[in-house]
């Protein structure tokens, strides 16, 4: 054989040899073992630790919330109930609303507590606490709570009409969701108000004040706005007709929004339309100001109704809000716990009746009222109001 | 032409026009035999992989490995499932939180913009015959949100009058014939036997062409890990008993789960109760997200 052809022939030989180690080398043994994959890829994608870990898993520690979400509406809708034979509802878990998995939870180790002390004693300074994460906020404060309640319950055209929604300044104003409905189980129930906003980690309650400081009035100012409206509400903001309310001592935050709503055409008023169109935003936040300083009186009521008025009080559900300072803490009755509801102590008894007729026959429409107000017969309208005429405002 | 010449034509030929024809007839009939067989055959092969029982371009050997010999994962057969998944658009509430969970779970990007499961809204407006489209990445949802990380629909429909609205949700299809496995150059990306088509990120190279090839725009390119980013229906969780983490933290039940091999299971109950539709039929990928209440404008 000539020596060029033993030479090539060697030459392919080595490159053979080469490429065939190479391949031998360079391939995973697992690759090609069900497919054109590395087979040994799947159990390591499958290997990852999950991080959440469902609402079980919160159980332990938080036995209170817990027990709360788990006797309530959102736990009852979790349940992956299978009728005729379909796959119906589901529900928020805690993992829903407490952003971040509990994969991201302090672990038993860093938590260096028993249970019960780790539920009431977690400060913000345990490493790896969820509150730090960069973002995020596991332990809602009552500002974010409002945003996460409403990315499922804010009225949006694509949702289904199933869903629960509401338009948040019809529904609440400015008041947080927390003053009526407790997130873990939020089906309103009235006899268990008035319902403290707290803290889920202190389980202390917190003070929280929706109105922002820039909204506060200046009631120097206001005076002279405050004639405009003296020929009705009288000068010291107490009524000449029984039939107008008194806007002494009210709220300054419902006289507001009460301006707000005749000027935008939600609340129908001929005379305070008008009067309301007038006035900017600073000068309602002024006059507002103005009367809630002002002195308040009581007009009193008719006295044999007046007790009948008392004793429906709670059951037709007035307690809850506008009665013995509310959600806030103590207080009269009669006087609201929000700065976003009136004061009802001492008012107008006349007015108070045509003000519940309103929101029962739809002419006036809230959310809370216009359905409390659809309870009421006549009779029980006529005593409530004049209850409320007679109630000390101071 | 007369009997002698016929005679003769035949022995020149050797073949008679009766034999001849004779001939055609039975060669047809086993040429069809033929194709009948084949066509049978690949029927059946069909039918194989749509039950799961051998995966995408899987070769007898292959799967006898798979069958014989499945990856170790602790109490777990994949030969034993075969995962599907249901989206019931006609209770999503567009609350966003299958996003969150999926992005915390998996350690997704934290930007509007690269998403291994997310929501579209479709909105016609009174008079249109066109839907109006976003998701949450649409520039004004940020901004009404405030920040890309908090997923959020805004309200901006409020105002004007809405013929129909709703929300889809979207993901991985984790099709029968995906087209991301077919174009990968290395063999990162490849589908398992109990349905998920998963990633061996120690393989991918990064070149996004399977980004290009899925027909749903369901891949995306992670750039801090230089690798292709996709749904694989939360695999770690499904092989140790769990939900995918969408499924598990949808509030109204719009996700359904399930091993189609247990007649019992959510997506088999779903699949079997309701008229379900897969996105883009038209492919030829055969999508395993099963979608309730589909819209002629949902692509």
């Amino acid at each position: 054989m000539p020596k060029h052809i033993v030479r090539l022939l060697v030459l392919i030989v080595v490159i053979a040899i080469v490429a065939f180690s190479a391949k031998k080398f360079l391939i995973p043994a697992s690759f090609y073992e069900y497919g054109h994959y590395r087979g040994a890829a799947v159990a390591e994608i499958a290997s990852k630790v999950p991080k959440l870990q469902g609402s079980a898993a919160c159980q332990s520690c938080h036995k209170k919330a817990y027990e709360e979400w788990a006797a309530g509406i959102h736990r009852k809708a979790t349940k992956n109930n299978v009728i005729q034979g379909l796959v119906v509802k589901n529900g928020p878990g805690c993992e829903v609303c407490h952003t971040g998995p509990a994969g991201n939870h302090p672990s038993k180790e860093a938590m260096p507590l028993s249970i019960e002390d780790r539920v009431t004693t977690i400060t913000h300074k345990h490493i790896g606490h969820p509150a730090d994460v960069p973002g995020r906020n596991l332990m809602l404060s009552a500002k974010d709570m409002q945003s996460v309640c409403l990315n499922c319950h804010e009225k949006l055209e694509a949702r289904p009409k199933m869903q629960p929604q509401i338009v948040v300044d019809s529904h609440s104003g400015k008041e947080l969701c927390t003053t009526c409905h407790n997130p873990h189980s939020p089906r309103v129930d009235f006899a268990a108000l008035p319902r403290p906003p707290y803290d889920p980690i202190t389980g202390k309650a917190i003070l929280v004040n929706a109105d922002k400081p820039e909204d506060a009035g200046d009631a120097g100012t206001g005076k002279s706005v405050a004639e405009a409206c003296a020929a009705c509400h009288g000068k010291a903001g107490m009524s000449v007709n029984p039939e107008w309310p008194n806007l002494a001592g009210q709220h300054a935050g419902y006289l507001v929004s009460s301006l707000k709503a005749f000027k935008s055409g939600a609340r129908k008023n001929d005379m305070m339309s008008g009067m309301a169109a007038g006035l900017s935003d600073a000068d309602m936040r002024n006059v507002a100001a103005y009367f809630a300083k002002a002195s308040c009186g009581v007009t009193g009521g008719d006295k044999a109704k007046a007790v009948l008025g008392k004793a429906k009080v709670t059951e037709a559900g007035c307690a809850a809000c506008h009665n013995a300072g509310g959600l806030r803490g103590t207080g009269a009755a009669g006087i609201s716990a929000s700065q976003a509801w009136p004061n009802l102590a001492g008012q107008n008894a006349g007015y108070l009746t045509v003000a519940l007729k309103s929101f029962r026959d739809d002419s006036r429409s809230h959310a809370v009222m216009s359905s409390v107000a659809k309870t009421l017969s006549d009779s029980d309208i006529d005593n409530l109001s004049a209850y409320f005429a007679s109630v000390s405002c101071k | 032409m007369n009997t002698q010449d016929l005679q003769t034509e035949e022995e020149t030929c050797g073949m008679s026009r009766r034999g001849f024809l004779g001939l055609l007839g039975k060669g047809a009939v086993c040429a069809g035999a033929i194709v009948g067989a084949v066509g049978a055959g690949s029927a059946i092969g069909a039918s194989e992989a749509g039950s799961g029982k051998r995966a995408y371009q899987q070769n007898d050997k292959q799967f006898a490995e798979a069958v014989n010999n499945p990856p170790k994962i602790p109490e777990y057969n994949w030969n034993d499932h075969q995962w599907a998944m249901g989206v019931d658009t006609t209770r999503c509430i567009g609350c966003l939180r299958c996003m969150e969970a999926c992005k915390m779970e998996n350690s997704v990007q934290m930007d509007a913009n690269h998403n291994r499961t997310w929501v579209e809204r479709y909105v016609y407006l009174e008079g249109s015959n066109t839907a109006l489209i976003d998701s949450q990445a649409d520039p004004k949802n940020i901004a009404n949100a405030g920040s890309e990380t908090k997923f959020r629909f805004d309200n901006r429909y409020k105002d004007v009058k809405v013929e129909k609205a709703f929300f889809v949700a979207k993901l991985c299809n984790q099709c029968e014939h995906p087209s991301c496995v077919e174009v990968c150059p290395t063999g990162a990306t490849f589908k398992s036997k109990d349905g998920p088509v998963l990633i061996d990120t120690t393989y991918c190279i990064g070149c996004q062409y399977c980004v290009q090839a899925c027909p749903y725009g369901a891949r995306s390119f992670n750039e801090s890990r230089g690798t292709a980013e996709k749904c694989n229906w939360c695999y770690h969780r499904i092989t140790k008993g769990l939900n995918p983490a969408c499924v598990e933290v949808c509030p109204t039940g719009s996700r359904i789960f399930g091993d189609r091999n247990d007649p019992e299971s959510p997506v088999s109950l779903f699949i079997r109760n309701n008229h379900v539709q897969v996105l883009k039929p038209e492919m030829g990928n055969a999508p395993n997200v099963f979608y309730v209440g589909l819209d002629k404008e949902v692509v």
